[in-house]
């Protein structure tokens, strides 16, 4: 009896202390900074705007990621859009791209996801697949979404299947960003646009003479599954239900060739690396300890502004072959499917992407606008840095082919497993044979469940 | 008859707030996760009855929940003892009877007070990072470094571990508090005796003293296994360097909430559950052989 009675303390006891943990958990997990919500004074403003909508009070939900200075410039556009309908009120959540996440599973899990989300293309197929998003053609054929100066390509990137669940924001390009100032200091020659990987390899010995790296990392799960388009090769199989190779030459090509730079000392450690915040203010490039940085067109804008120095723009070795370059919505709006104020947010929506005056704070943040229109009458305002990213574009968009579909579900745990494969790979736990074994077989396993 | 019913319920009454709290914020979360880790749930969807898949799972076909839970075990039977011996060693400093010892006191508690914050991982971060104040202190001495102890995977659990160390704040306090209680005629009678203070501290003061290390150690085990935000926040939610900071509820925090994966992290917070209960249980089991109680022989 005292036994029985002494177990069940114990068990009170750690139920209780774990009820604490968790709660402890939760705290830690929310610590992405809290929402402000925006003064309401916009509410009072006069009703001097259009007199065709409804003037009843609505209040949109608006939720993105980013960092800060996307924050601020969006709270800006959000103020506008407010000023010129003064019966919406906005309530703006806003996260890191991590905790933006985190955050919404469990909103969609309660029925109460925010009205207008932004969505990346790594997850839609997890949110509008499992009806979660409201397919939007209805409201782009009623207008109140209007994409009437929007291509029928930069569209199809929100499309799963017939369904538009989400409306591109903007257009990215993969590019590499080159320090030619850096370079040339160092003895070497800029590389035309024409330049291979061993090229880019080469210029390493270069840096390394001068105390300098390559640069700090390249995204595995952008830049293989790139390798891959420019051997003709595919990251997922049309289905999603397992990876779109069978053979193991170009994982191991790839990752031989990304060892090797590794090992002469041409990329960031990655006991250094790990300790990066993926913030420009934060990167090798940015700080004067590297030639390169890797990574979307959008992304240049900030880096140049934060280095203070100018910068060269240079394609992704491979993208002439196979046509391996493509243009990717750099993010999305979605509207939740649990939304009562739909039409609201169609609204909020269509003013994102068509106004030229909140395209004017945005200038090409979220990727080179989608809208011919709104592209045209940024032209004259844009920086020489804007100019080169939407020149850029404008040239890939020319020598591209279609982006693959979207990632299929459990693509993010594939991403995370391709990293911790990269790593064993890089820390020589595993050789690249046995790491691309390991992880298209792991990788498959995972796809295996769609 | 009467009377004591109506006492009965102004009783539940009062109780009625917590009651109501523990059936609500408890009871039912606990149970209801023991019924999601019988099923395939990711959030967006209604969850999905699979039986006992996600044990299953568990235990024969993933290779990060089995490098998490040798991750957490290195981390608990490195970090309990550390702490408790650390905690006891400067409890004994704080007994000694010198001027100001209130201020020490206090100056020793500080880092418990901050203690599992996410600020204080962030400064732990900075301590052990590649320009940290531990490399330039070795540097100072002479030895020039420049690797990031977080970032390397020989090290990165032990800048963990020493985190845990230096909380030993709140166990500290019940040593000094034990410590206290300890007769003094009890050291007097054996310097007597001629015990020097090594003699006098094993025959005196950890005897009695072993009911109160028993109750540290239990409370150290168990908010060891629980351990989340200092790897969360140093690791940035990842685990690495090679998985080797993957403690047990980072996994099940990223399984949940990364992979929305919540059947299979019910699963995971139910075996956490088991396995905490048979440790706390064998460490009850042992415990007659090494902990005294005072008042035994008048049982």
């Amino acid at each position: 009896m005292k036994k029985a009675l002494t177990s069940l303390v114990l068990l009170a006891l750690v139920i209780s202390i774990i009820g604490c943990g968790s709660n402890n958990n939760k705290e830690a997990a929310s610590s992405a900074p809290a929402a402000s919500s925006p003064s309401a004074s916009a509410g009072e403003a006069s009703p001097s705007a259009t007199a065709s909508e409804s003037q009843d009070p609505v209040t949109l939900r608006v939720a993105w990621w980013g960092g800060q200075s996307r924050h601020d410039y969006t709270l800006k556009v959000i103020e506008l859009y407010e000023s010129l309908h003064p019966n919406v009120t906005i309530e703006p959540e806003y996260a890191s791209f991590d905790d933006h996440w985190k955050k919404l599973a469990p909103n969609a899990a309660a029925g109460n996801l925010p009205d207008v989300i932004q969505m990346d293309i790594s997850y839609l197929s997890q949110y509008g697949g499992r009806g979660q998003l409201e397919d939007l053609n209805s409201y782009t054929q009623n207008g109140l979404l209007d994409v009437s100066d929007v291509s029928e390509a930069s569209l199809s990137g929100g499309k799963l299947g017939d369904n538009l669940f989400a409306i591109n924001l903007g257009s990215n390009a993969l590019l590499a960003v080159i320090d030619k100032a850096m370079l040339e200091k160092a003895g070497g020659t800029m590389p035309t646009e024409n330049w291979t990987w061993e090229d880019f390899g080469k210029l390493g010995s270069v840096m390394k003479s001068d105390g300098k790296i390559l640069t700090q990392d390249l995204r595995h799960d952008v830049f293989f599954p790139f390798y891959l388009r420019s051997k003709g090769q595919h990251m997922y199989a049309a289905d999603g239900k397992s990876l779109g190779y069978t053979d193991d030459k170009p994982f191991i090509d790839f990752y031989n060739m990304y060892q090797s730079w590794y090992d002469e000392g041409s990329l960031l450690s990655l006991d250094k690396l790990a300790q990066k915040k993926g913030t420009p203010e934060d990167g090798e490039l940015e700080l004067g300890n590297a030639v390169s940085t890797w990574g979307w067109s959008n992304q240049y804008i900030l880096s140049s502004s934060v280095a203070k120095r100018p910068f060269e723009i240079l394609p992704v070795p491979g993208w002439n072959e196979n046509k391996a370059l493509f243009l990717k919505p750099s993010m999305y709006f979605s509207i939740s499917k649990s939304s009562k104020v739909k039409e609201e947010a169609a609204k909020f929506i269509s003013f994102w992407v068509n106004d030229i005056a909140a395209n004017q704070i945005i200038m090409g943040e979220r990727g080179v606008p989608v809208s011919a229109k709104v592209k045209e009458a940024l032209k004259p305002s844009l920086t020489p840095d804007q100019a080169k990213v939407f020149d850029y574009v404008a040239w890939a968009e020319q020598n591209s082919s279609q982006m693959d579909p979207p990632n299929p579900v459990g693509a993010v745990e594939v991403d995370k497993l391709l990293k911790d494969t990269a790593e064993q790979i890089l820390y020589k736990k595993l050789t690249v044979e046995e790491g691309a074994v390991k992880f298209r077989e792991e990788a498959n396993k995972i796809l295996a469940k769609n | 008859m009467k009377l004591r019913d109506n006492n009965h319920v102004v009783g539940y009454l009062f109780a009625a707030p917590f009651i109501l709290g523990f059936l609500v914020f408890i009871v039912y979360p606990v149970l209801s996760s023991l019924y999601y880790s019988f099923t395939d749930y990711n959030l967006l969807e209604s969850p999905n009855w699979v039986g006992f898949d996600n044990y299953n799972q568990m235990f024969t076909d993933d290779e990060k929940y089995m490098k998490s839970i040798s991750v957490t075990f290195n981390y608990v039977f490195a970090s309990v003892p550390l702490r408790l011996a650390f905690a006891l060693g400067v409890a004994m400093l704080l007994n000694k009877a010198i001027a100001g010892i209130g201020f020490y006191r206090s100056a020793y508690y500080l880092p418990s007070l901050i203690g599992g914050s996410v600020a204080v991982s962030i400064l732990w971060s900075q301590v052990f990072g590649d320009q940290g104040l531990v490399n330039s202190a070795l540097g100072v001495i002479g030895i020039d470094t420049d690797t990031s102890w977080i970032g390397n995977p020989a090290t990165a659990l032990w800048t963990l571990i020493a985190l845990s160390v230096w909380q030993f704040g709140s166990s500290m306090l019940i040593f000094l508090a034990g410590l206290k209680n300890i007769p003094k005629d009890y050291y007097e009678a054996a310097s007597v005796d001629g015990a020097n203070r090594v003699r006098q501290f094993f025959k005196i003061t950890l005897p009695l003293l072993s009911p109160i290390i028993l109750f540290n150690l239990i409370m150290q085990t168990i908010s060891a296994f629980m351990t989340f935000t200092p790897a969360y926040i140093i690791s940035r939610g990842e685990g690495g360097p090679l998985d080797n900071t993957l403690l047990y509820s980072l996994y099940l925090y990223k399984r949940a909430f990364v992979f929305y994966e919540m059947g299979y992290a019910s699963a995971m917070a139910w075996v956490a559950l088991i396995v905490i209960g048979i440790v706390t249980l064998l460490i009850f089991q042992t415990s007659r052989y090494w902990v005294h109680y005072e008042s035994k022989g008048e049982k």
